[in-house]
């Protein structure tokens, strides 16, 4: 396969951006002397993520689980609640301003109140990741229902579709990019809210290990905990960006 | 006495409107637009309506096909009025096929996709009708483009697959919204052709709609002049040209006369509001 200029372009930029990035961060901390524990150099950070790699695994697979199994649950939630809320003016005047409440209170806020009932398991986490990733979903879908060209209703309509049948033919797939708009931000969301909750309850995931080590001014495993979140929000970021290429086809 | 009732029975018109009205509320003003509307529309007849735009043409076969609500005035169809307090039944909705004024596609079906999809959404989904399909794809030339997405399909192949989306459920009915208006004059003439043909093989009724005078004339047995402000119809001119219909009538003497009645007709309505 022979690559294009521009397919060179956009892989060599932003690896050199990256690279210039990790190069000055390595130079300014041998040439400032920072102590390790105030700023690690990247060189340590990806050393710790190697050699304490049987350390961080746990953590990093009860972590990956909690994101994936609360985005599992928040996209077709999502995907309902905007379903019921935009098919019936009664129901969307009835629960609109919760989605809204939903999405714009900070989830850490509740957490702490959430122990207080479901205690510091994994479950807890879960739905505080569905919480706050189920909203920005139902809130894209929502857009994406309301904007169906009227004509297209028109057509499903001379044709005397049930609900079931437009949504499948029609609804859904006009929406589809507005929702994946929605799932793309709630794999972000999900990831962001998990750490959140690890914070904050339990000794469980990376989360829970940022905030140890940082106790203990073990800040370049603390680094390498944060390194192995972002590689689990690009999983997450390149899965639905995978998905969505799969399921528009017709986009070329 | 008996006699009169046979006759009665037989020459029960295939669509009626009685009296139809229309009125649009805006947050501003009110808006008629349709007023006082009657006409019949016998099986296998060819009727075109023409106006200016605004003139509410649009809204009568819109109104026909239950996707608005007259507010007030009763529709017909095979002599039975039309319930349009409540989403038409499938059955009534069957009787007919809508083209709207774009292909109106879903870009995510193919071509073929496209045109079968009212046989999913009515039930119609038998082999009999796979192949009906078929055939209406291959009379219209859509064999090559059948297995594309719209998207890369011409706009011709685009309004034929539309014409035929419409006929895919065998309808006695056909309501073309100006279909063709936003085709270049020659695919307009050669769609226009086709379509007689198709009309005259399937002993079909056809409400059409344009605001070309032409178009009207070469495709119709009788036209409907409307006017706006109320939309309102003015006047219903026969034409009484010999079938077939080709495109070389349109230089003749008898075929101009009536365009020029036409134009006249619609001239003076628009000459009546300037004053």
């Amino acid at each position: 396969m022979k690559l294009s200029k521009k397919t060179i372009t956009n892989i060599l930029a932003p690896l050199v951006t990256f690279l210039l990035l990790f190069g000055f961060w390595e130079w300014a901390v041998s040439h400032y002397q920072l102590p390790k524990w105030l700023l690690p150099a990247p060189s340590g950070i990806i050393q710790s993520m190697v050699v304490n790699f049987n350390d961080f695994w746990p953590h990093i697979l009860i972590t990956f689980e909690t994101v994936l199994i609360g985005f599992l649950i928040a996209v077709p939630v999502g995907i309902l609640l905007a379903t019921l809320i935009t098919s019936n003016k009664i129901i969307s005047a009835a629960l609109s301003p919760f989605v809204i409440f939903l999405v714009t209170t900070p989830l850490v806020t509740l957490i702490p109140i959430m122990m207080l009932f479901m205690g510091f398991g994994q479950k807890v986490r879960i739905i505080g990741v569905v919480i706050q990733a189920f909203s920005i979903v139902n809130m894209n879908t929502v857009t994406g229902i309301l904007n169906v060209p009227i004509i297209r209703h028109e057509l499903m309509q001379t044709m005397g579709s049930n609900k079931f049948q437009s949504l499948r033919h029609m609804i859904y797939p006009t929406a589809i990019v507005d929702i994946f708009t929605g799932v793309r931000l709630s794999a972000i969301f999900a990831t962001t809210a998990c750490i959140s909750a690890e914070y904050v309850a339990g000794n469980h995931g990376l989360g829970s290990q940022i905030i140890k080590y940082s106790q203990f001014l073990k800040t370049t495993e603390s680094f390498a905990c944060i390194f192995y979140v972002t590689i689990i929000g690009l999983f997450m970021y390149g899965f639905v960006a995978f998905l969505q290429k799969k399921v528009i086809y017709w986009k070329i | 006495m008996e006699e009169l009732v046979q006759k009665e029975v037989q020459t029960i018109p295939k669509i009626v409107f009685e009296n139809i009205n229309k009125v649009f509320h805006t947050r501003k003003q009110t808006i008629v637009a349709v007023k006082d509307y009657d006409m019949q529309v016998d099986q296998g007849d060819f009727v075109s309506i023409i106006g200016p735009s605004g003139c509410g043409k649009s809204t009568l076969i819109r109104m026909l096909n239950g996707i608005i609500q007259p507010t007030s005035g009763r529709m017909l169809l095979d002599g039975i009025p039309l319930d349009t307090s409540k989403p038409y039944s499938q059955e009534t909705l069957r009787k007919m096929g809508f083209i709207f004024q774009q292909p109106n596609m879903l870009p995510w079906y193919t071509i073929r996709q496209n045109i079968t999809l009212p046989l999913k959404i009515f039930g119609l989904d038998t082999p009999e009708y796979q192949e009906y399909a078929d055939e209406l794809i291959s009379v219209t030339g859509l064999q090559k483009f059948a297995d594309s997405y719209p998207i890369e399909a011409s706009g011709g192949a685009l309004q034929r697959a539309g014409v035929v989306r419409a006929m895919v459920h065998k309808p006695e009915i056909l309501l073309m919204d100006e279909p063709f208006g936003a085709l270049d004059e020659m695919l307009r003439e050669q769609l226009n052709m086709e379509l007689l043909s198709i009309w005259k093989r399937l002993n079909i009724t056809i409400i059409f709609i344009t605001h070309n005078v032409e178009e009207a004339v070469l495709l119709s047995n009788s036209i409907y002049v409307m006017a706006t402000e109320p939309g309102r119809l003015v006047e219903k001119v026969d034409i009484d040209l010999p079938r077939p219909r080709s495109l070389e009538m349109i230089t003749q003497p008898r075929f101009v006369s009536y365009t020029q009645r036409l134009v006249d007709l619609i001239g003076s309505v628009e000459l009546r509001q300037i004053k």
